[in-house]
This record gives C-alpha cells, structure tokens and sequence, in this order.
C-alpha cells in the first residue's frame, strides 16, 4: 500500500484535483472570494497562487451574482471555470445566473453553447453560525434539470468526483462541508477518477437499507456500527452524487432488505429523501415490508443555540430512534 | 399620463463625420445596410402578423425603431472575432449575426428547423457568435463580461458587445459587472439603448439621473459615449470609434443610444401611457427612413431601387413564414434529449 498511498485531509485532495485539472486543461482556472492571497478561506487553495498565478487563481469582489455570471459566461465562451462559494449559502445572491443561464443554456440554446463549469463550496451547517449561514441547497439546485449534483463524503470520493466534474461540459453544483475539511484518509498517489451518477456501499447488510450523502454519512456509520454490535445488518449507501440519481444501487438494496431509512442534512420538505422515497416506492413497492422513514432537518430555520442546532438536525439518536421505528413497524 | 423627459434631457451626442462614415462604408456596403434593416424591419412586421394569426406564442419584443443602434454596431465593429449578446428583443442582432429569416421565423413558430430548435422562441435567439437572447433583465451583464474574460484570458481579439436597455440599468447585476469589467479592464462594450420605457414606466420614473452613460461611466471609471441612436451613419462612427478605441486600451466603455421603440413593450402592450402624438413625433425620425433619404441624398440609391429592394426583402420573409409553415414541430420522443451537453 505504502508508496502509492498517502494521507491527505478533504481540503487536501480537493486542492490536488483542481491542481492536477490545471495542469492537465489551461482553460480550467479558479475564482471566488479569498481564494487567491488569502490562500481560501478553508485553506482548500492554499499555494494555488503561487504555483499558477493571478491569471488562473482569481480573487474576485464579494460580488457573487457577477462573478457567477461571468465565469458562466467564460464557459460559454470556452473556458472551463471552477467558482467557489466561500459557503453555497451565498449562491442565492447568484441565483439567477445559476437558474435561468448556467442549467438551462444548452437546451435552450438548441446545443448551441454548453456551459462546462464547476460551483463548489461548503454546504449545509457549520458550526453554530445560525440559519443565513447553514443552509443545505441540493433540494433547491436538485429541482432544475440540467444540473449535476455532487456531495462526497470523504477525500477519495471528493477528489475523484471532482475531477470528473471539472471535466463535464455541463454545470456541476459540487458540495462540501466545512466541518469535513479537516477529514483524513489514505488516497491513491496516482491519479484516479470517480465517475458521475455512482453510489457506494459503504457497508453491506441485510436487515435496513440507510441511504445518505455528504456529512451525515458520517452519523450513518455510527450508527451502522451500533447496530452490529447487536446483530442487526445495516447496509449504508452513500450517494455521492445526488443527481443523477443512482436508484439501480438503491433499489438492489432495498429488495434485498425490505427497510429503508433516508437521512439527510437538509430541510425535510421536498426534499432529497422525499425524491428518493418516492423513487422507491415507484420502483420497490412490493419489496417494502414497513412504510420508509426519514431523517431530516426539522421545519425551523436553524438556529444558533447548540443544543437547538444538534435538535434539529440529523444525529445518531434521531437515525437510530428512525431506524428503531421502521424495524418495528415490520408488516 | 407618464411623461417621457427625452426633450428635457441634455445629451452630449458623439461628434462623428457623416462623411467619413459613408466613405468608409462605400457604395454597396450602405446598399447592403439599408438592405439588412429593410429586412429587420419586415421580418418583425411579418411575425407580428404571425402572431396575430396565431402561429406565433410567447412573449414577442419587437425591434422596430431601434435598428440603427445594432445595424451599425455589427457592421462598425465586424462580426466573427467579437461576442454579441442581447436582451430579449433579440430578433435584429441574431439577424445581424448570420442567422438566417427561415431559421428565424421558424423559431418562432417553434419548427424543429429552428434557430434553437424550438426550445427557445422568441426571447432566445443565437448564433455562432452571440451567446442569446436572455430573458431577465440585466441577468446578461454577467454574461457579457465573462465573454470578455474569456477573450482576455484566451489572449484572443475582439471585444464583447451587450447590449441592455434602460429599464436594465437600475438591476444590481449592472453595477457587480460593471465594476468587475473596469477592475479587471476588460473589452466589454455595454450599449444601453435608452428607449425611453421599461415596459410602461418612463426612464425618469425609474432612474435618478440621466443622461445614463455621462453620469454612471465616471463612477465606474469609465469611458461614456452617448449617440443618437435613430441616425445610423452616427452610430456607426460612433461605434468605429469606441471600437477602435476598447481594442487599444482593453477597457470597458459605457455607451448609450437614445432611441425610441415604435411598439409597445412587448406584442400584447398597447402602450397606452404613450400619446399618439409622442409616437408620431418619434416615428417622423425612423431610423430606416432617415437612413434610406440619406442614401438618395447621396445619390447612392434612388426611389426605384429602393423599392424593388424593399420588395426583395418583403419576399425573402414571406418566404420564410412559408418554411416557418411547412417545417416540423419537434418530434416528442425527442423532448428530453439535451438537457446535458455530451
């Protein structure tokens, strides 16, 4: 394993995929706010300046919705650009050009002009910055076509599904997680990709399918290894990429379990999991042996107080409290 | 009734030779203008009849009394190696762009065969070199200034040209874009056509200060340019000027053509908060008029050639409303290919 592994942190791996791209692609450049002198506000280009310059590593204005646009309208154009959101919350400040340009121009252009682009940035609730800085936007940007959606939940995933994204002729909304950053793993040194549309089985089980993305992976596994001490065989399915929507790997597990539970950072509303409980229904209904479960974020704008914070979103408890209820309800 | 202040407001129009713009142009170059804004002007008669008719959908923004401002923009600063990008009343610079009546009318009517295939309509026209058609307003500033980021950093010529109209001017995407363009220097053209109505509120109900360009450029650190946007020779020397200029210095210019629009906002707008006499009066400066009179005057054209001309291109857009008829409507197996670029 040794000399063709190393031990990189997420920021880490997301760093080299945009480094190698660059290397490999000189239309690829990066732009955002901080993320040139500042070497990033999450450190995730630290020393890109260096290496590449202030040509292809661009501090920008805080001034999303013209940044957005114009790296939007450099794809058209025939750059290949990665913008990041120092937090997706602030893309709804660029919603218009994310919304009615970068998913919709290659349909509606007659294949005229795709747009090869890349928004990244962390997603979801950090660590008690209150509801303006927590939001979880894949529910939102999941309900356009013409997006694809991806969500890693650990450095490999991260820096394999990044530069497949860089290299897609189509807009790529990439989300990451600010408590994630400082996550370690052992990647290969070589380069490799992850492909576009392709969940994983983190753990094969037989008695519940548990169905997640991005962080919450995380409490899943938790909880996945809880259960083992008892006997009970939980088989995790991380999504990876959200959109498009691997139900192939979903629904061999839910037939071969007949349990789901779907857990998901975001608001509970039309959400993910509701997609993807519908989905199974659709798809698996005569495999269900009870009704599916969700575990999402409650229907409050989230708060600050800690306690609150912890309350509302996904935990261990509420998964396994979820998980308790559906094996319960067993017909 | 809603006053429009043109009259009231001062413009510092660019000084270009009339001239000097004609010599340039040469004989046939001005025969082939007056043909293209013939054409621009019957192929938005002919669909709005279309329209009419039923055969057309959607929102429709016609172009007609503006065709001075892009006609010589296009042809002052040339096509293939710059960027065109619009608003939704996008007919006249597609045209502009190459892309041809049929292709055009059959857009329109949503054929297969056209200019996008049916998805678009009239809002969202294209060609090689113009990147749309957009349909929110001042959501293609961005737009336009990546284009000229793109040019930059590709290190290739030309310049990115966008066109916005005054109701535009107010949108925050206008103030992020415009600072980005003159922090960043980069060749972007913005052109408000100052049409004097934002669908029916007047520029002056819905900006502090005119005239635009002269006031916003200094704080922008910009150049402005204000042209009278009825007269074509003076757009075109206008524009071969800033043209000539944005490519030596690689910095953005604000301009602004004062024009007026001989229809409502869009087809469905009567325009009633304008008096008759106010389009009247507007109508005596018809910039396709204007244009074709100063042709005789120059004795470049002659009533009979001007109209076996106007005919022609009466005839190439009946012809197209005839293709627009006999083309297809897409195929609906194919309605959920292409949301993805391969």
């Amino acid at each position: 394993m040794s000399d063709k592994m190393q031990t990189v942190e997420l920021r880490e791996a997301i760093r080299q995929a945009i480094d190698e791209e660059m290397e490999r692609d000189d239309k690829v450049y990066l732009m955002g706010e901080e993320v040139a002198e500042y070497n990033g506000a999450y450190k995730v280009s630290k020393g890109l300046l260096d290496k590449w310059g202030p040509g292809r590593i661009i501090d920008t204005p805080i001034a999303e919705n013209g940044f957005t646009g114009l790296s939007v309208g450099a794809a058209m154009t025939g750059l290949r650009p990665i913008v990041e959101f120092m937090s997706f919350n602030f893309s709804f400040v660029a919603f218009d050009q994310l919304v009615s340009n970068a998913c919709k121009m290659y349909y509606m252009s007659g294949n005229r002009f795709s747009v090869p682009i890349v928004f990244r940035g962390p997603n979801g609730a950090a660590a008690q910055v209150s509801c303006q800085h927590s939001h979880c936007v894949e529910a939102l940007y999941g309900n356009l076509p013409g997006f694809i959606i991806m969500a890693p939940s650990n450095p490999y995933d991260a820096k394999g599904l990044l530069k497949t994204a860089i290299r897609s002729n189509n807009p790529v909304i990439y989300l990451e997680n600010e408590l994630d950053y400082g996550m370690k793993m052992e990647i290969p040194t070589e380069e490799y990709l992850v492909p576009i549309g392709k969940a994983k089985v983190l753990n094969e089980g037989k008695h519940l399918t548990l169905i997640s993305h991005s962080r919450m992976v995380h409490h899943c596994q938790e909880v996945v290894q809880h259960y083992a001490r008892k006997g009970i065989e939980i088989e995790l399915i991380d999504l990876r990429t959200i959109k498009p929507l691997d139900m192939g790997t979903i629904c061999e597990s839910v037939r071969k379990t007949h349990f789901a539970v779907l857990v998901e950072e975001g608001h509970i509303f039309a959400g993910i999991s509701a997609e993807i409980g519908f989905q199974i229904q659709e798809q698996c209904f005569d495999f269900l042996d009870a009704p599916l479960n969700r575990v999402c974020q409650l229907e409050t704008p989230l708060p600050y107080n800690k306690v609150l914070e912890r309350e509302s979103q996904p935990n261990p408890e509420r998964i396994m409290a979820a998980i308790d209820e559906t094996l319960h309800r067993r017909s | 009734m809603a006053k429009k202040t043109i009259h009231h407001v001062k413009h510092n129009f660019f000084e270009s030779s009339a001239d000097a713009a004609a010599k340039a142009l040469g004989k046939e170059g001005l025969k082939g203008i007056l043909k293209e804004m013939l054409l621009i002007r019957h192929f938005e008669l002919r669909a709005e009849s279309a329209y009419q008719q039923g055969k057309v959908g959607g929102f429709f923004h016609a172009y007609m009394g503006q065709e001075a401002i892009q006609t010589a923009a296009v042809s002052a600063m040339g096509r293939d190696h710059n960027w065109w990008i619009t608003t939704y009343r996008c007919h006249a610079l597609a045209m502009l762009n190459g892309a041809t009546p049929n292709e055009m009318m059959a857009e329109l009517y949503g054929k297969v065969t056209g200019n996008a295939m049916g998805r678009g309509g009239s809002m969202h026209f294209y060609a090689d070199r113009m990147l749309g058609g957009f349909g929110i307003v001042g959501g293609h500033l961005p737009i336009a200034t990546g284009a000229a980021f793109s040019l930059k950093y590709q290190k290739q010529d030309g310049v990115a040209v966008c066109f916005l109209g005054d109701g535009a001017f107010v949108q925050g995407a206008i103030h992020e874009s415009l600072n980005l363009a003159s922090l960043w220097d980069l060749p972007c053209i913005y052109v408000i056509e100052n049409n004097q109505w934002g669908m029916g509120t007047a520029v002056n109900r819905a900006l502090c200060v005119q005239p635009i360009a002269e006031h916003f450029a200094p704080a922008y650190g910009m150049k402005s340019y204000t042209l009278d946007g009825m007269d074509f020779l003076s757009c075109y020397g206008g524009f071969h000027h800033i043209y000539e200029e944005v490519r030596k210095t690689g910095r953005p210019v604000l301009v602004e053509a004062v024009t007026e629009r001989f229809r409502g906002h869009s087809i469905s707008d009567p325009a009633l908060y304008r008096s008759k006499e106010e389009l009247e009066e507007a109508k005596s400066r018809d910039p396709l008029h204007l244009f074709a009179d100063e042709l005789k005057k120059r004795k470049v054209i002659n009533d009979k050639e001007f109209e076996a001309m106007d005919k022609e291109q009466k005839e190439i857009v009946i012809a197209s409303m005839k293709f627009a008829e006999e083309s297809s409507d897409p195929d609906v197996t194919t309605l959920e290919e292409d949301v993805f670029a391969p």
